[in-house]
């Protein structure tokens, strides 16, 4: 949307992209997932942008003054650096808003899961009652029956009784 | 009128009316027209199935989940969390069984009686129920048959999954003895022509599987086998409407299509869970009952209880997988007693819970971000977790009122939720994470997280029973106190929330309560 201006104060560039990127590894900064699940949330939360003027104004103004807190392309800041920044500004609305979005996307993102371990669907596999579901072997089986020794369960501790009248 | 079934009944036959079909709906509607009772049911969801179900967090929430906007108030965390979902129940014919965990310990004795066992709390607005552990025990029997229990009548444990082994091995070495896999809802050998348990990890998505009791492929299906169910889904129940007398007589609801009915009714049955119940109601005044339908107590949406809850994830330095398998399938009942001494009334139930990286994001630190939050995730494969679920004291002041300044999408005022926790619910809470610790520690944890509790599972109290009129909603079975052919049908009669998780509760309170319902119908008294 151009303004009376002429300056394109709510489209989105390449540059503002890449910030977004950088806040998303930033925010969430995990050294084992690969650059594609951070720039599919961010397309993603791009893609919502014309949801609502709202969104659009808070989202454009957010990421291009992230340069000015910056002094520089915060693209381009170190991780340590930009860490600090984002802390700096916790409580912006615009950040409070990426964080909402981006939680599910990131962490629903099938290149994650892989990276953390998680398997995905498994129904159509025959669940993992032959791969696996009891495998850990790191400490004894336990029993699985309810307890059937000596010790009585107290379900009302001898304070807590109910005085004879 | 129908689109899931042959049988239609007409909009002026007077039926009973059962609006929502979850535990406590679902088993009344298959009790009933098991007797040969016709019923409606209004069920404002859609009819998923099986293979409707999907293996993913998000998309099955998505899918499934009570996302009609609500509000919240009050001190809790989950109104900060997640302010507009202030709990997480479903949407669908079979209600919140579709995703419930399966777990299915029964209430005890002193439950039934906390005014008398826990005296003058202050803040707590205490009564003791009009029925006792006694009472309720054969329908308790009959609710464990139904539901294929594990532990109970025969039917075996499930087998110990990953999360479980790390579990139960705390468990014992903190001294703990009363644990156990079960008893869950969930088969784990074929039974009552379902399936064994395949162990796909996905439960709080609707089982594909079958293997999980709900009454959206048990109760359901054979109501509408006996030809007597009369099932309309997407359709929302708006108000409840009664004749001069004030006997109910009616039903108002809208169709998908926004378009408004009215079904004659000789009972009406309100089972849609503790927060649309008590909205319900309110939404139902007239001018003989001024405050709200069935509230000359003033109770309705009061005392609203949601247990004290809350999670442990433990991180360790080996491989633990807990998402394979059961997502919950393991429960320590150590705790789950009165003794005063540990510093707070009632007890809590410790149960092995199991989420995805797409759930724990979102849940595990709600609103966290930053190295330590993603470490938590990090750590994934090596975690372990747990639930915590104890009573809560039901307060006056915890209530469903009507939001008439916030709409939903059918222009009908929102639920808001308040609620604060009482100090005897934080207590329990802080003490149920120390447990959890040591059991964790005592297995070599490197690091325990505490996570505050999810959006209420768990949603009670709000139309309570009592022994006198003034003291709560409804009477000992369910019917309100002054209006004769309305019953509540759900967890929302409950007038106590116990430590254990209420399903099975429900489906015994329905099926006692379509017993009753069905005599006085035999009898013409209703």
């Amino acid at each position: 949307m151009a303004t009376d201006s002429g300056i394109d104060e709510t489209s989105v560039g390449a540059d503002d992209r890449a910030n977004l990127v950088q806040l998303l590894r930033t925010a969430y900064p995990h050294p084992r997932f690969p650059d594609g699940p951070y720039e599919r949330t961010a397309d993603a939360i791009l893609e919502q942008i014309g949801e609502s003027v709202w969104h659009r104004t808070l989202l454009t103004r957010g990421l291009r003054t992230l340069d000015d807190a910056a002094h520089g392309p915060f693209r381009d800041l170190d991780d340590i650096a930009a860490s600090e920044l984002l802390h700096a500004i916790a409580d912006a609305e615009f950040f409070v808003f990426i964080r909402g979005v981006a939680v599910p996307l990131l962490y629903g993102d099938p290149e994650v899961w892989a990276a953390l371990g998680y398997e995905g669907e498994s129904f159509s596999k025959g669940g993992y009652v032959n791969r696996g579901f009891d495998d850990l072997d790191w400490l004894p089986d336990p029993r699985v029956e309810e307890y059937d020794g000596s010790d009585e369960f107290v379900e009302v501790a001898d304070q807590d009784q109910l005085k004879k009248a | 009128m129908s689109d899931n079934n042959a049988f239609q009944i007409a909009y002026d036959d007077e039926a009973v009316v059962i609006v929502g079909s979850g535990a406590g709906g679902g088993t009344l509607a298959y009790e009933l027209t098991a007797r040969g009772i016709p019923c409606v049911v209004l069920e404002a969801g859609a009819y998923l199935k099986p293979e409707d179900y999907e293996n993913d967090e998000w998309p099955a929430f998505n899918q499934m989940a009570w996302l009609d906007k609500r509000t919240t108030s009050g001190s809790w965390r989950v109104a900060r969390d997640f302010p507009n979902l202030p709990a997480w129940i479903v949407k669908a014919v079979g209600g919140s069984t579709t995703h419930w965990s399966g777990a299915t310990p029964r209430f005890k004795d002193y439950e039934f009686k906390t005014k008398t066992y826990y005296g003058g709390v202050q803040g707590a607005n205490l009564l003791d129920w009009p029925i006792t552990l006694e009472e309720l025990a054969p329908y308790y029997d009959a609710a464990e048959k139904a539901m294929g229990s594990t532990h109970r009548h025969g039917r075996p444990p499930l087998p110990a999954n990953n999360n479980y082994k790390v579990f139960a091995n705390g468990a014992e070495s903190v001294g703990y003895k009363f644990y156990a896999t079960g008893p869950y809802a969930t088969n784990a050998e074929p039974y009552d022509g379902r399936p064994a348990s395949i162990q796909d990890g996905f439960n709080f998505q609707g089982d594909k599987n079958s293997s999980k009791w709900s009454t959206a492929v048990r109760e359901i299906p054979r109501a509408l086998a006996t030809g007597k169910l009369d099932l309309r889904t997407q359709s929302q129940a708006v108000q409840i409407t009664h004749d001069a007398k004030g006997h109910a007589d009616g039903v108002l609801y809208l169709d998908k299509d926004g378009n408004l009915h009215r079904q004659r009714a000789k009972v009406v049955c309100v089972a849609g869970n503790s927060i649309e119940s008590p909205r319900l109601l309110l939404m139902s005044a007239s001018s003989l009952h001024p405050n709200g339908l069935a509230n000359s107590s003033g109770q309705v949406g009061r005392n609203y209880m949601r247990h004290t809850t809350g999670s442990v994830y433990a991180t360790f330095d080996k491989p633990v997988r807990m998402y394979r398998g059961e997502t919950m399938a393991g429960i320590v009942a150590d705790e789950a007693r009165l003794d005063t001494a540990r510093g707070f009334a009632g007890g809590y139930y410790l149960e092995t819970l199991a989420l995805g990286p797409a759930f724990m994001g979102a849940f595990v630190e709600p609103g966290g971000w930053g190295a330590d939050f993603a470490a938590l995730l990090d750590a994934y494969l090596n975690t372990a977790g747990l639930w915590i679920v104890g009573e809560d004291l039901p307060q006056e002041t915890n209530r469903i009122t009507l939001n008439t300044a916030d709409q939903d999408q059918w222009g009908l005022p929102v639920p808001n939720v308040h609620f604060d926790d009482h100090a005897n619910d934080v207590a329990m809470r802080e003490h149920a994470y120390s447990r959890a610790d040591l059991m964790y520690e005592a297995v070599g944890a490197q690091s325990t997280h505490h996570t505050p509790p999810y959006p209420s599972t768990h949603n009670l109290g709000s139309c309570r029973m009592s022994a006198r009129p003034e003291d709560g909603v409804v009477d000992a079975h369910g019917q309100a106190h002054d209006v004769p052919g309305l019953f509540v049908s759900d967890g929302s009669q409950m007038t106590s929330g116990a430590a254990a998780n209420p399903t099975l509760t429900i489906v015994a309170l329905a099926i006692r309560q379509a017993e009753f319902i069905a005599d006085e119908l035999a009898k013409g008294a209703l």
